[in-house]
């Protein structure tokens, strides 16, 4: 039997890995596996992720390096020379740790009572700091003033952080500011700039190439090498943005 | 000891590198390290390092440096010789050279990466646990950057105790170096333009015949090629399931398949998550052959279980543990 440090927290709910979607363990490569929960994009499937992701840590195998959370998957890094010494079942450290993850996976859910982390992300829309406030405006119809007020009346959250460090890729917004990625890309898009792709939004945290619709900058530090955690946000916090004027954006910098 | 070199000419680009920054991953930032780890670490246990020591990753030659103190250095990898007044030095050995000597490196048709090591590591902060450079976002490495000019490089002056005594040894007022060195042939394929890989998850996404020109066909590098990852050019692969993949983990060796049919081999230097479907990795014992491929060469992908991969992964790291072992023997008296 394997003992496993549960909370005694009684639910009625099922197991992590669910009679309903066949989780699937795939390699992808000599070092990770990912295990993947589902195939649609829902805050169902984000939290599952996440508990089953602090399931792990409360109760990690002996190698277990790091974990990737991304929409569907989660992905396990490990060092297969110490799962190869350890007696988790299985003559390969893939069947090794499989057979570990899908032990943890028949657990009872256990629901997490800690509370989303929620950010308020400033951002000084439009002029200069968010040129294309107006592709977005003219596409959908709207006044500038319109196109602020959906983007900060929204609650967005956060799915997972991939593409460069720091960036998170959030859903909530609001259909109505949807535009198309620039044709050409932008060589330079400064850091802290809010852009619009798709049905997309999100904060370059470097500064990159790339074709979003620019509306506005936050002054805030996506991503910082000396923090503790380098990168703001993370998978499963909510974010709401709140306008700033260009002065309130000066002050923040000069912090 | 405290060693020390300066930069006279940084080459194409030349970077300190580690074996990679495995902990911040779910924050985006890439694995990065050593491109050919197999050489990286070749190149540390010559002078008695730690395989995780920094090394200084050169691209191609036309790279020198000077000998401000009297060092202890090795290198390893196919994209130069290290040449000292006009001789070229041997790779994979220890090499005592005395302070105010130049040494250059010049081109080696073999390969692109070549690392150099110093006794101690070479010393630069560590940034989210590791000395890898990642260019990208400035950070990491020498100043978050790539060498220049002028540049002065320290080593960690805590040497290892085989580090210190190998270095008792090869002590001179010239250039020294013992007769033993590391076989890195011996740990490399015969055939190094075959790449083994283990199909992936998305492998049912493509056409029968696609997998079969997959592994059949010649695939050449194209210049679209760097740290990040390769593009290669060959017979655009079909897919069957024309589905999206929702973006997902990727890792270095994994072979995505562009909207194109086009495909990339991710590298050191790769995005931590990906949305092309996959259609194989390579196996971890063949990335340091990737490592040296360029634009122009020419490769062929053969097919391996997961299981063969993982054995060839434990062999490789039996072999290199043994090379370790081997060099503690013949330094520390038990």
């Amino acid at each position: 039997m394997l003992d496993f440090d549960q909370i005694t927290d009684m639910t009625e709910d099922g197991a992590y890995f669910a009679s309903d979607y066949p989780v699937n363990i795939y390699g992808l490569s000599e070092q990770s596996l990912t295990v993947e929960f589902g195939a649609v994009i829902t805050e169902e499937l984000l939290s599952l992720i996440t508990e089953f992701n602090q399931l792990l840590w409360r109760n990690p195998f002996p190698g277990l390096i790091t974990t990737i959370p991304a929409y569907c998957t989660l992905t396990v890094y490990f060092d297969p020379l110490t799962v190869l010494g350890s007696d988790l079942a299985g003559a390969y450290c893939f069947d090794k740790v499989s057979s570990y993850l899908k032990k943890l996976g028949e657990t009872r859910r256990v629901h997490s009572n800690t509370a989303a982390n929620q950010y308020v992300i400033p951002v000084c829309y439009g002029g200069s700091m968010g040129a294309d406030i107006f592709t977005v405006s003219k596409a959908n119809k709207l006044s500038e003033a319109e196109v602020v007020e959906r983007h900060t009346s929204a609650q967005y959250t956060v799915y997972m952080i991939g593409f460069v460090p720091g960036f998170a890729y959030m859903g909530g917004m609001d259909a109505s500011l949807a535009t198309p990625r620039k044709a050409v890309p932008d060589a330079k898009i400064p850091a802290g700039s809010v852009g619009i792709a798709g049905m997309q939004t999100g904060i370059y945290p470097l500064e990159t190439p790339g074709g979003w619709q620019i509306i506005g900058r936050t002054p805030l530090k996506m991503f910082d090498v000396n923090r503790l955690q380098p990168s703001l946000l993370k998978g499963g916090d909510i974010v709401s943005f709140k306008a700033i004027g260009f002065e309130e954006f000066n002050a923040y910098t000069e912090r | 000891m405290s060693m020390k070199i300066s930069i006279i000419k940084p080459g194409l680009l030349s970077t300190i590198q580690d074996m990679g920054r495995y902990h911040y991953l779910s924050q985006a930032v890439p694995v990065s390290g050593a491109m050919d780890q197999l050489a990286h670490r070749l190149a540390n246990k010559a002078v008695g390092n730690d395989d995780h020591l920094a090394t200084i990753e050169f691209t191609y030659a036309d790279a020198s440096f000077k000998a401000e103190t009297d060092v202890l250095l090795a290198y390893s990898g196919d994209g130069a010789f290290l040449v000292y007044n006009d001789q070229v030095m041997p790779a994979e050995k220890p090499l005592f050279f005395p302070a105010g000597v130049t040494l250059k490196l010049i081109n080696n048709p073999m390969g692109v990466r070549t690392y150099l090591s110093i006794a101690g590591g070479w010393e630069v902060p560590d940034v989210m646990e590791s000395k890898s450079t990642y260019l990208t976002a400035g950070f990491g490495g020498f100043e978050g950057r790539a060498l220049r000019k002028g540049d002065v490089l320290d080593n960690n002056d805590s040497l290892a105790k085989v580090s210190k005594e190998i270095l008792n040894e090869l002590i001179y007022r010239g250039l020294n170096y013992p007769n033993w060195r590391i076989s890195r042939e011996s740990l490399l394929p015969e055939k190094r333009n075959t790449i083994r890989v283990v199909l992936a998850n998305e492998i049912s996404w493509f056409d029968a015949t696609s997998i079969i020109s997959f592994l059949t066909h010649t695939y050449t590098i194209d210049i679209r090629s760097n740290r990040m990852g390769y593009h290669l050019n060959g017979k655009a692969l079909v897919r069957r399931i024309k589905k999206e993949l929702l973006s997902t983990a990727v890792t270095p060796g994994v072979i995505q398949v562009t909207g194109s049919g086009e495909l990339v081999i991710l590298m050191a230097d790769c995005q931590t998550t990906g949305g092309y479907p996959r259609i194989a990795h390579v196996a971890s014992v063949d990335l340091p052959l990737c490592a040296q491929l360029k634009p122009g060469d020419e490769i062929r992908f053969s097919e391996i279980s997961r299981d063969e991969a993982e054995e060839l992964y434990l062999e490789r790291e039996r072999d290199l543990s043994l090379i370790t072992t081997a060099i503690s023997l013949k330094y520390i008296k038990i």
